[in-house]
């Protein structure tokens, strides 16, 4: 193995798996460091109970690129997609509401609630379709050059300002409407049933540290209607989402690129603002031309990088860039099917509890003032009705996202609160699943403060980093700075702290990809 | 007897009676029909009680458009400020910051608290001041109709990016998040100090249904240094006479052009023929006829009462009824024996001339939003209390006072109740909470007013008792306001217009919207398009 490379990657997540891959593909020689023993970082499958396997990051996948998905032939790689169906059922006081991905069969359920919401509900889905299709090609490339934009950008610019002016004028001011307002004050404009908004509510504020009543929110919501062609939303990976990791770096390794694991980064190396390579726990170092981060941006330059390296404006900035996580993770193994009698026969694979907008807004407010929340929104996943290996035959893995989880509580810690916790999901979990307690057989829980040790998420941010408005595109992760490249030469950031953000999209590993080739000539020797 | 006119201006608010006088300047004979007996709409004096001139609603100055005041002479029609350059904020604890206008003394009073404060105060001003700067000259612009491919408009477009061309990379990185930030997190970048935060980010949620935390609210913080009286930005004024004396000058500068204004004159409705504003008709049963129609009442009341639904785009209602127009400020008006005495700072001292807040923490004000969002009001709110007899004797008898108390947040719709039956419970609730900084302070009230939103809604017709006839939230500002697509205070029936803060750039005493209709009035007038 040559102790030089083109180009190391710090961390071996989703996104570093794909840059890898795009960057050896492009010719050149490629090493991903990762520091567990298993490379996807929160996309993985661990055995929590003995005899089940559950994901302890991600439940499922989110809107995989699909240039990704044909480039890298995830297909050919064993990489199988199972849609969630329903996928999602909401579940308050009451009957739940089934929201399928079919319009139609939506609309019959919709109408058992209120057929005015059931009449809407297709018009609905046609806007914001469209609005995340003018919207798609923008995640597929880096923000604008604010300050200096090239001729080829502005044209690029106009092109897309186009695109959308072609919607019709109403559409587009609708389109230019919608991303400042709050998601409830959006969905209380079309729809009157409460489950429903708290459904969608839940879409767009997963893994945000704000509630439905907060501004700025309404724009989480698009990205859940990009084309089918990008995965499937809520799809479940069959044998766990650690299969895949395994694909995507199988394809890394394919193309040429080489994954060390159990190889920790302690350092990146640099000398007069270049970046010279990096070091390992252990001490070994290992030069490269560039170095890409899939490392979050407060563990990047304020962990691994000399702060003599950058401004004191640059690392101010990235020490407010507003991270605090707030989603924890509780898994449980299932000696039988958990059934929810609100959603009919049946285990339903994904489920959420939140009876209304109120509900999430009242976690949110014990959030805001450093507290779990009393009564979390659960977002619910049970791969195991789809895909039944995971666990011994009869038996479930149940895997539950928390929120409002903050990472900072100003009363006690996440050691003190972890049990509390789960105490909690379980009792509003029994109230919808009968004998729900019985059922039980272990749990695995994992609060910021884990998700953090675990998979070296600051702050326990499974984005890394809020994706709200003022975190977004040109201003993600800093200002200025939203172009993959950082204030290091040939060190570049490939992960969700850069455009477009988190999600499992790979969309910031191959675009940060795309721009570090485009830099390589100048940079060869 | 139906009357003609040239133009009608539906209510007698302070951005109607601009209209009206830039009208009259212009030679069209207009007539500005109000409702109430009293001009200046939320921007009014009245005297209550016997000696004791309330400003009602509206209690400090700042925004009014210098273009405004010169181009009508206000000051020789009444029209004085008198600065109010200190701010004051008051502990539980028994400390507190309060600081004059000048930057030596406002950085003793911070760095009582924090020295790290205390030096960033200055550069975090002068940011704002930069960012003020370059808003200021877009309040007085017609938003560009966004998605026209009208040359005009796309003129309008680049003459807006000009604008934007002259801020610097990273002032205009400081824009992109104070319009995207709470005010809360763009002030934790700046300050340690919480009661420093706190008197920052009190001027993020006056008027809104949105607290500290809210993502948006650091644009508001840039909003209130706009502030202008002879050049200098952030100073908050008193106006001699109350914020009446706004209204009066403006009006008085509008009739001396001509212009005819009369009270209780309610308009009923507009009347409209073949898709034309043709005039109105008082609840009288007048009727009146003109030309141009320009109406100072709020969108809702405008396009959902004055005229009929049928008569306007479907698209337009269904805008105008989203359009979000929630009250979320009460104002509790006292007259009292004698100066009030803060516990904390005993006696009467420079400290009442200026700004008093009773908001201590950030928290406080976040928990005192989080009871307007499940439809109550604050059971600990926030109090944005002045004392303008301090400086202006006029307002009260000699060694007696007023005190004018803007009490965020009382929501205009209640789950529990109604106004009219929880008012005075509001009302002792803010004075419970005045007490704790001035134990005295029931002692010394000769007379009280509490004022609901709905009351507001009742009195000044307000719709849903809102100050700024609707949120000032970026999807209703701009080319949004009040509704996409007729944010050029033309409205879908031809002759009629928005001439009040429904429209660009919306509410406080700017009288930027009156003005920038009368333009868009004149420019259609001469274009024979009227």
């Amino acid at each position: 193995m040559p102790e030089s490379f083109d180009i190391v990657i710090v961390g071996g997540g989703h996104n570093g798996l794909v840059a890898a891959t795009y960057l050896a593909r492009g010719g050149r020689r490629v090493l991903v460091l990762e520091r567990r023993s298993t490379v996807g970082g929160p996309v993985t499958t661990e055995e929590f109970v003995p005899g089940f396997r559950g994901p302890t990051g991600a439940s499922v996948c989110g809107r995989l690129r699909p240039e990704v998905l044909e480039d890298l032939n995830l297909a050919k790689r064993g990489v199988q997609f199972i849609p969630a169906e329903p996928e999602v059922v909401a579940v308050g006081d009451g009957p739940a509401l089934r929201i399928f991905r079919n319009v139609p069969k939506t609309q019959a359920e919709l109408a058992r609630f209120s057929q005015k919401d059931a009449d809407t509900y297709p018009r609905f889905v046609e806007f914001l379709s469209r609005f995340a299709a003018a919207l798609d090609p923008i995640l597929a490339m880096p923000p604008p050059d604010i300050a200096s934009p090239s001729l080829a950008e502005l044209t690029g610019l106009l092109g897309r300002a186009l695109r959308f002016r072609r919607l019709g004028k109403r559409a587009m001011q609708q389109m230019l409407r919608l991303p400042p307002m709050a998601i409830r004050d959006f969905l209380n404009e079309w729809f009157e049933t409460e489950l429903l908004k708290a459904s969608y509510a839940v879409d767009a504020l997963t893994g945000t540290f704000e509630g439905p009543w907060s501004p700025g929110t309404a724009f989480g919501l698009v990205p859940q209607f990009l084309p089918d062609g990008h995965g499937a939303r809520s799809a479940f990976v069959r044998g766990g989402m650690g299969s895949l990791a395994d694909a995507l770096a199988k394809a890394a390794r394919d193309a040429g690129a080489t994954i060390r694991t159990d190889a920790e980064v302690v350092h990146i190396n640099s000398a007069d603002g270049r970046v010279t390579g990096v070091e390992l726990a252990g001490g070994e170092t290992i030069g490269a031309q560039a170095v890409a981060s899939n490392a979050d941006p407060k563990r990047t330059f304020l962990h691994l990088v000399d702060p003599e390296e950058l401004s004191p404006e640059f690392l101010l900035h990235i020490r407010n860039f507003e991270m605090n996580g707030v989603v924890a993770k509780v898994n449980f193994a299932l000696a039988g099917p958990p059934k929810l009698p609100a959603a009919g026969d049946g285990v339903p694979p994904h489920f959420r509890v939140c009876p209304s907008l109120e509900y999430i807004e009242r976690a949110y407010d014990d959030a805001k003032y450093g507290q779990a929340s009393g009564k979390p929104v659960l977002d619910v996943f049970v791969p195991t009705v789809v895909d039944p290996d995971l666990a011994p035959p009869g038996m479930h893995v149940m895997s539950t996202q928390v929120q409002y989880t903050p990472y900072a509580l100003r009363r006690g810690g996440w050691d003190t609160e972890r049990e509390k916790l789960a105490d909690r999901v379980v009792t509003i979990l029994a109230d919808h699943i009968p004998g729900f307690e019985r059922l039980v057989l272990g749990r695995q829980i994992l609060t910021p403060l884990d998700l953090e040790a675990r998979f070296g998420l600051t702050e326990g941010h499974i984005y890394h980093g809020e994706m709200t408005l003022d975190q977004s595109l040109f201003l993600r992760p800093v200002p200025g700075w939203s172009r993959y490249r950082t204030p290091i030469d040939g060190l570049y950031l490939c992960g969700s702290g850069a455009h477009p953000g988190g999600g499992i999209t790979g969309a910031p590993g191959w675009n940060a990809a795309r721009e570090i080739l485009k830099d390589w000539p100048r940079r060869g020797r | 007897m139906a009357q003609r006119y040239d133009a009608i201006v539906i209510g007698g608010g302070h951005n109607g009676l601009v209209t009206a006088a830039y009208l009259a300047r212009a030679r069209k004979k207009v007539v500005v029909l109000e409702r109430r007996h009293v001009l200046g709409g939320a921007a009014v004096t009245e005297e209550l009680y016997p000696g004791f001139k309330f400003t009602v609603c509206s209690y400090v100055c700042s925004l009014l458009r210098p273009q405004i005041i010169r181009d009508l002479d206000l000051p020789s029609h009444g029209f004085e400020v008198i600065p109010q350059e200190s701010s004051f904020t008051p502990l539980p604890d028994g400390r507190y910051l309060f600081y004059h206008g000048s930057e030596e003394d406002t950085f003793q009073a911070v760095a009582k608290f924090s020295r790290r404060d205390a030096e960033a105060m200055p550069r975090f001003g002068r940011l704002m001041a930069r960012m003020a700067k370059f808003i200021a000259p877009t309040l007085t612009m017609t938003p560009p109709d966004v998605g026209s491919l009208n040359p005009s408009e796309l003129r309008k477009l680049l003459a807006l990016n000009k604008q934007v061309k002259t801020l610097t990379e990273d002032e205009l990185y400081t824009f992109a998040r104070l319009m995207t930030m709470s005010a809360a997190d763009y002030l934790d970048e700046w300050f340690e100090t919480d009661v420093v935060k706190a008197s920052l980010c009190s001027s993020g949620i006056i008027g809104t249904l949105l607290g500290p935390r809210s993502p948006g609210t650091a644009y508001v913080l840039m909003h209130h240094y706009m502030g202008e009286i002879d050049g200098a930005y952030r100073s908050w004024g008193y106006v001699r006479g109350g914020m009446g004396m706004v209204s009066e000058a403006i009006a008085r500068a509008a009739r001396q052009f001509g212009a005819e204004i009369r009270v209780n004159a309610e308009v009923r409705r507009i009347l409209v023929r073949n898709g034309r504003a043709i005039g109105v008709e008082l609840a009288s049963g007048e009727k009146i006829y003109a030309k141009v129609i320009a109406s100072g009442a709020d969108p809702k009341r405008t396009f959902l009462k004055l005229i009929e639904k049928s008569d306007l785009p479907a698209d337009f209602v269904r805008g105008i009824e989203n359009f979000k127009i929630e009250g979320s400020s009460g104002k509790v008006n006292l007259a009292l024996k004698e100066a009030p005495s803060f516990s904390c700072l005993p006696g009467n001292g420079v400290h009442l001339q200026g700004a008093i807040s009773l908001g201590p923490s950030v928290d406080y004000l976040e928990k005192a939003y989080d009871d307007a969002k499940y439809g109550d009001y604050s059971h600990r709110p926030y109090v944005d209390m002045c004392v303008p007899s301090t400086l202006d004797p006029t307002l009260a008898p000699p060694g007696k006072h007023i005190m004018s108390c803007f009490i965020q947040y009382a929501p205009y719709s209640l789950r529990k109740g109604t106004w009219e039956e929880r008012r005075e419970e509001f009302g002792e609730t803010v004075l419970d909470t005045i007490e704790e900084y001035i134990p005295s302070i029931r002692n010394i009230i000769l007379h009280r007013q509490f004022l609901s939103p709905w009351d507001l809604e009742q009195m000044i017709g307000l719709t849903g008792g809102n100050i700024f006839h609707g949120e000032l939230t970026p999807d209703q500002l701009l080319f949004l306001r009040p509704t996409p697509g007729w944010a050029q205070y033309r409205m879908p029936l031809k002759g009629l217009y928005l001439c009040g803060s429904g429209a660009h750039p919306g509410g406080g005493v700017m009288g930027a919207p009156g003005l920038n209709a009368a333009r868009e009035i004149l420019r259609d007038w001469a274009l024979l398009r009227v």
